[in-house]
């Protein structure tokens, strides 16, 4: 009954910090500063871990599908599988993953020790909303670097996917026919576009949740590393179930 | 870090992450970048089948552009084929519709037309042709199963029976198990025979068998030889007589060579003949013995009488019987 309630009160506690802070979108301008530091932290510094983890992602899906389809000759159909894999479904589950644990992480432990330390206490004396000033920047820079992220993951991995099917001798598949039969398989409003959607829900979600962990954090600085692990697998768990429902919704 | 500095790093990350966007965009809807190049053909047909927009159109194998665009117009399936600018298709080219996979993936195969033939220009049609697709081919199969069909059933009813009469198998069933006695028998005997020949018992067995009969065989052939070597000695005596025959020695010899006894001979047979002749004719006493039956006749008559004085000889003694036999003797 405890549990349900705790779950519950997180539900709760999520939703309301997501309307306060949508409420004070428009002191987005005055904040210009914030937002372009959370920019810079979420998107510009999450690239690298990005880009090397989609472009191996991407090589041993071409790998695993030349092994498998080398079986009944249709490897030439390596590209599209790479493509609409990497588009559709890792592109946006691995960039949000990432985001839980690099940002997200990051993001909890600030919060709880700010919370912690009583310094959120503070800004509330002060009239100053921790909603405004700490998570509304956080929520606005992840909407527009995400899917920053997830173009350059899906282009990164098809990339991958195309030096490995040519350079792997049981493969051997020029980049030109790959990329024709991606490009003959994929529509960009349905599978890249809807990945980028995919990814933007992900990773708004993920902020959001590693938000609310941060700011409700009681008591010493244990509970801050309890804190973020909890924001970890909470993402990755809301990152999971969420994949599922939004992908049916965009079909 | 500065703020300026930190801020460019955003500007930029975001722009690159709008073109890159934009790049895939364009790639994918089939790039309104390139959409104005080359230009437009329209190839009507009874049906598509599996061309989609994007596909390829090749001449003679070598890519010339794509199919921007497929429509109903009317009675008929219109593509419309973007060619790349400096390809040029003869009028009298055909376009069909090519299978490059069983899995769905199509071309627009255009042949090259014959030389000199002037090209076509932007928006023109180009000829089509039809060519059997894999659904054809599988048309073509199911009736061919069918047949198959048809053909393993009656074969199925000869070897099964239609019910009444058995099939082949119930009937060779039924010959066997009929006759499987008889059979049985059949190859008891058989197998007795061949017993016997192996054990060496009867003719054929000691044929087989025994070996004297194939001594008997080799004396009987030195027995010819020898034979043969006497029948070359008395070949070789003939000889010798023949060579003392044509020497004229010896009677045979002297018949053979002789002129003289030749002639003797002859006259001889002539008077054989002479005599001969006249004894046919009756002539002489002798002839008249052998042609004339009236001897026969009173010889006869004569035999009558005596058998009559015999008869009579019981009464009248044998004076009279001598008698008897003088008078009908003279």
């Amino acid at each position: 009954m405890k549990q349900i309630t705790i779950i519950l009160e997180g539900f709760g506690s999520t939703l309301l910090l997501l309307v306060r802070s949508l409420s004070y979108l428009p002191s987005l301008p005055r904040q210009r500063a914030r937002f372009i530091e959370q920019c810079y932290m979420i998107g510009y510094t999450t690239l690298p871990i990005v880009a090397i983890l989609s472009f191996f992602i991407g090589s041993v899906l071409a790998l695993q599908a030349g092994y498998a389809m080398q079986n009944f000759g249709a490897k030439q159909f390596i590209g599209s599988l790479v493509g609409l894999s990497m588009a559709r479904e890792l592109g946006p589950v691995m960039v949000a993953i990432l985001l839980a644990g690099r940002v997200g992480s990051a993001i909890t432990a600030e919060l709880a020790s700010m919370k912690v330390y009583q310094e959120i206490d503070a800004l509330v004396t002060m009239n100053i909303p921790p909603a405004r000033m700490l998570v509304m920047p956080r929520l606005a820079a992840v909407l527009v670097m995400v899917p920053v992220l997830a173009i350059i993951a899906d282009l990164v991995g098809w990339f991958g996917g195309a030096i490995v099917a040519k350079y792997v001798s049981f493969i051997s598949i020029e980049p030109e026919g790959y990329f024709s039969v991606l490009r003959r398989y994929m529509k960009f409003g349905e599978d890249v576009a809807g990945g980028l959607i995919k990814a933007e829900i992900f990773g708004f979600g993920v902020v959001l949740v590693c938000c609310n962990i941060g700011l409700n954090t009681r008591g010493g600085p244990r509970e801050i590393g309890a804190a973020v692990t909890r924001a970890v697998v909470v993402s990755l768990i809301l990152i999971l179930v969420l994949d599922y429902f939004v992908t049916k919704a965009l079909m | 870090m500065n703020n300026l500095q930190q801020t460019a790093r955003v500007g930029l990350f975001f722009l690159l992450g709008l073109a890159l966007t934009w790049v895939t965009f364009e790639t994918l809807s089939g790039g309104k970048l390139f959409k104005n190049k080359g230009y437009t053909l329209i190839a009507g047909f009874e049906s598509l089948k599996e061309l989609k927009d994007g596909d390829e159109v090749r001449m003679a194998g070598v890519k010339i552009g794509v199919v921007e665009k497929t429509r109903l117009a009317g009675r008929r399936a219109e593509a419309v084929l973007r060619i790349d600018p400096g390809t040029k298709i003869a009028n009298d080219a055909t376009a069909s519709i090519v299978m490059a996979g069983l899995i769905g993936t199509n071309y627009i195969g255009i042949d090259l037309g014959s030389e000199g033939s002037p090209p076509l220009a932007d928006g023109a049609e180009i000829k089509t042709k039809v060519t059997p697709d894999i659904n054809t081919i599988m048309t073509e199969i199911g009736n061919l199963g069918q047949k198959l069909e048809g053909a393993l059933s009656s074969f199925g009813t000869t070897i099964n029976g239609d019910g009444k009469g058995g099939g082949l198998f119930q009937k060779l069933d039924k010959l066997v198990t009929e006759n499987s006695e008889k059979v049985g028998a059949t190859m008891t005997n058989l197998q007795e025979i061949t017993t016997k020949l192996n054990k060496g018992e009867g003719t054929i067995g000691r044929l087989i068998n025994d070996p004297t009969l194939h001594d008997q065989l080799v004396a009987a052939v030195s027995e010819i030889q020898a034979t043969a070597a006497q029948a070359k000695t008395f070949v070789a005596d003939a000889q010798g007589i023949i060579a003392q025959v044509k020497s004229g020695k010896g009677a045979l010899g002297t018949l053979v060579y002789d002129e003289t006894a030749a002639d003797n001979l002859r006259s001889t047979v002539a008077n054989l003949r002479s005599v001969s002749d006249k004894l046919a004719k009756g002539e002489g006493t002798l002839g008249k013995l052998i042609n004339d039956d009236t001897l026969y006749i009173s010889a006869q008559s004569t035999i009558k009488k005596a058998d009559r004085a015999l008869d009579g000889l019981g009464d009248s003694g044998p004076i009279t019987a001598v008698g008897i036999v003088a008078n009908s003797l003279f």
